[in-house]
């Protein structure tokens, strides 16, 4: 049994990169995944989420570099019997039930959760129990791969882009499960290309493009990063007056006028405001606002690409 | 210890998957009994042979079909499919070992054979009535059991393959194919020279006379039994070669 304490590191990359036929799927990745922690890999498709993934789980090997699951190679059956996984594209063995390919694949753990249990949590119904595993639609298969990743009952649990292909309700509860194992003190790790998705539910992103991690840190702190604020108000002043007033220490990128309003983009609002109160400029109905994690991702990644 | 019990496990799930598997029904044990009611009751066998030896000789005939069929086609297709479908990767990331899965696949290789064998022999006893020695009925089918591995390794063979088109059009035309040539189907004596000159190096026709020779109350000649084993040992070869070539990939 491999002991561990809450905090502790659970999945470890070490200047990882994986080549595949000259191009660079992952490029020196390194990062240290806690023991409880939720952790989001965020980036648009092709950024080598699923490959940083595949290398986790011991799929694929990394062409330099190391991979280590509670302290070992991710391939050793200790390692196996203490994760779980939701892969992308997983279609289940024919000739079995539901129930059965639960019992199945329970059967392999340890110490798997008691079956009420695994079908509470994933929320599969009797009737879907009984039907044949092959047979059943995109969103029930959702759920009984789900079922299958939490079998065991295991410490580590990675979601590669779990709710692809479900409508918002089924959406939100299979993030509120996924809350309540991260409460039980599971560690939970997961790939989506859904911004909103990493911004709600992890403690942590990850944001990978073109292979490397570009930003990794509390989602708040990555948004404030990486989101241009604006500062938006009404004068009577002439904007190119106050653009004199501010210096360059506050990271003003753009001042114009729309709808009769002024609006300041900057890196700082709040030293911005303070400047222009200090100043006496005359301002009525100040508004704040924060580009969405959307618009900064995409922001980003043109940035990136320009910058190619 | 702990295999022991994953192994019992893996063995439950892939009998019951084996039982509910409509195709091995019908390939594997409607159609050769079908075959054999048509060519001991409906037609005649050739003359060269009387009744009762050609009834035996067909039998062999047609669980050696049964066999073969089962070797290539239940083994190779969903190899392909659980690779296909991701279920193959999955089964990496759970505990369980490569090994048990490989076990399990053969334990119930080994089952259908057996199962193949005692349905169709029964099947001849009661429709013709054939009759041979206790030790012949088991030694032809301890024969056809261990002889099935060369077809095994085709299976293994097949299920290297990308797609489960690909491995089932070339399984069944393989199936058949060897079935004809080797003379399962209708005996070589019966056949034109240039196909008794290819038949002779088929495995399927040193699989089949084997059994063919324990009806007439003979050993397994040498010949049959060092084609088989050259055959699986290339088969066997072709795949480790095969497989080291896609995991370097």
């Amino acid at each position: 049994m491999i002991k561990q304490q809450p905090g502790d590191p659970v999945a470890e990359l070490k200047q990882v990169t994986k080549t595949f036929g000259g191009k660079r799927a992952v490029d020196q990745v390194s990062f240290t995944i806690h023991r409880g922690s939720i952790t989001a890999i965020l980036g648009p498709n092709g950024a080598g989420k699923s490959t940083a993934i595949s290398m986790m789980l011991g799929l694929a090997s990394p062409s330099e570099g190391e991979v280590l699951l509670l302290g070992q190679n991710p391939r050793s059956l200790e390692v196996r019997q203490q994760i779980g996984a939701m892969l992308q594209e997983v279609s289940v063995m024919d000739g079995l039930r539901t129930r059965e390919v639960i019992q199945l694949i329970r059967g392999y753990y340890p110490n798997p959760l008691p079956m009420d249990e695994i079908v509470r949590l994933s929320g599969l119904t009797p009737e879907e129990l009984k039907q044949w595993a092959v047979k059943m639609s995109g969103g029930q298969k959702r759920k009984l791969i789900f079922a299958l990743a939490i079998a065991g009952n295991p410490e580590l649990l990675f979601f590669d882009e779990p709710t692809v292909g479900l409508d918002t309700t089924a959406r939100r509860t299979f993030w509120n499960t996924a809350k309540q194992l991260a409460e039980r003190g599971k560690t939970i790790l997961f790939t989506t290309h859904y911004l909103q998705e990493a911004d709600d539910i992890a403690e942590r992103v990850l944001l990978f493009n073109q292979g490397r991690v570009i930003a990794d840190g509390d989602p708040k702190d990555i948004k404030a990063r990486l989101t241009r604020r604006a500062l938006s108000f009404i004068s009577d002043q002439k904007p190119e007056s106050i653009r004199e007033l501010l210096p360059h220490t506050l990271g003003i990128t753009d001042l114009f006028v729309e709808d009769g309003r002024i609006h300041i983009v900057t890196d700082d609002t709040d030293g911005t405001l303070s400047v222009l109160y200090r100043e006496g400029v005359g301002m009525r109905d100040i508004r704040i606002e924060q580009g969405s994690l959307d618009e900064a991702f995409s922001q980003l990644t043109t940035e990136l690409e320009e910058a190619n | 210890m702990n295999n022991w019990r994953l192994i019992r496990l893996q063995c439950r799930f892939e009998l019951l998957r084996m039982v509910r598997n409509p195709y091995y029904i019908f390939w594997s044990l409607t159609m050769p009994i079908a075959f054999y009611v048509i060519f001991t009751r409906l037609v005649t066998g050739t003359d060269a042979m009387d009744a009762g030896i050609w009834q035996a000789h067909y039998l062999m005939s047609m669980t050696v079909f049964s066999v073969m069929g089962t070797a290539i086609m239940n083994l190779g297709i969903p190899l392909v499919q659980e690779r296909a479908q991701g279920w193959a990767i999955y089964m990496r990331v759970t505990p369980l070992p490569g090994s048990v899965y490989f076990i399990a696949k053969m334990f119930v290789q080994t089952v259908m054979h057996l199962l193949s064998i005692i349905v169709i022999f029964t099947a001849g006893y009661l429709i013709n009535g054939v009759s041979m020695a206790m030790w012949q009925w088991l030694s032809s089918g301890l024969w056809i059991l261990l002889a099935s591995a060369p077809f095994l390794a085709i299976g293994a063979l097949i299920g290297l393959m990308k797609r489960v088109e690909t491995a089932s059009g070339v399984s069944n035309g393989m199936y058949l194919g060897l079935a004809l040539t080797g003379g399962l189907w209708f005996p070589m004596e019966a056949m034109p020279s240039f196909m008794q000159a290819i038949g002779q190096w088929m495995p399927s026709y040193h699989f089949g006379s084997g059994a063919w020779a324990i009806t007439r109350a003979e050993a397994p000649g040498w010949e049959h039994i060092v084609v088989l084993t050259g055959y699986f040992a290339v088969f066997m070869l072709l795949s480790t070669y095969i497989r080291k070539k896609q995991q370097a990939a």
